[in-house]
């Protein structure tokens, strides 16, 4: 038991700045990253007598925070949704508020192109955001994110692909309301 | 080519973040939910304990009525087969 608590202490100090960053970069929020960071830090701590080892800590507590994060707007899409018979959207990440959001880990001068780029990102597929963020933000390699998303390498590059050319297009169509002002 | 330098620009917008660190109470929190989970309250320990008491003296006053009323019955048996078979003279 006490082996466990430090073992999961340990785990703590090793990733906690990992999984509140990617929470951050999903969620777009700090309160919901810190949220988002216990929840994931309680299921670890529940789930680590079942750690099998076939893939390392890292991948696993990836996994986790993306589910987590997926799970956390879900859940705070339907609040949103008002009637119980209301249009499902087809993408989760539309009602997300981003256009406030500062990202504390971009420089000033950046802040307002990163804002920009957010509010496309949300637009993205579940997957295709996955796998850009996992690839922009955390520069993790394609096999890399391929098991932690359990999905073959050829099936990341080509997510991480469509989201790039999903980017570009959807700020082609920006830029213009950019040029107006 | 400035449509295709603004884009680049914005896509280009986040190299060079730097990563964010949470509060300090975060482990705090964390511990706070994961003791809560493992607790039990004291007053579900005390009503699982008097559902188990109130079972054991179910099951004893049973018991007891049940062996009164065979060693009754039992009784009540002996004295009747008793009377008819020692009954010398009719």
């Amino acid at each position: 038991m006490i082996d466990n608590q430090s073992h999961f202490e340990k785990l703590y100090r090793e990733f906690h700045v990992l999984v509140f960053n990617v929470a951050l970069n999903y969620l777009q929020n700090t309160e919901d990253a810190e949220e988002v960071t216990q929840d994931v830090f309680v299921k670890i701590h529940n789930s680590l007598d079942n750690f099998n080892q076939k893939s390392s800590y890292k991948t696993w507590i990836y996994r986790i925070t993306i589910n987590q994060c997926l799970d956390f707007l879900k859940q705070k899409n339907s609040q949103k949704r008002f009637f119980i018979f209301g249009k499902k959207s087809q993408n989760e990440q539309e009602y997300l508020n981003t256009t406030t959001f500062e990202h504390p880990g971009i420089v000033l001068e950046r802040q307002e192109d990163a804002k920009i780029l957010f509010e496309v990102i949300n637009t993205l597929t579940e997957n295709q955001k996955t796998a850009f963020l996992l690839s922009k933000l955390d520069g993790l390699s394609n096999p890399e994110i391929a098991e932690i998303m359990q999905l073959s390498i050829s099936s990341v590059e080509s997510l991480v692909f469509r989201a790039k050319t999903t980017l570009k297009e959807k700020l082609a169509d920006k830029f213009s309301n950019y040029r107006k002002k | 080519m400035e449509k295709e330098n603004w884009i680049e620009k914005i896509l280009n917008s986040t190299d060079g973040m730097t990563q964010v660190i949470p509060s300090d109470d975060l482990f705090l929190k964390i511990q706070q939910k994961t003791n809560k989970q493992n607790k039990v309250s004291e007053k579900t320990v005390w009503l699982v304990a008097a559902s188990i008491a109130v079972l054991v003296l179910l099951n004893f006053t049973v018991l007891l009525t049940k062996t009164k009323e065979s060693k009754t019955t039992t009784t009540v048996y002996f004295e009747n087969t008793l009377n008819k078979s020692n009954q010398l003279y009719q």
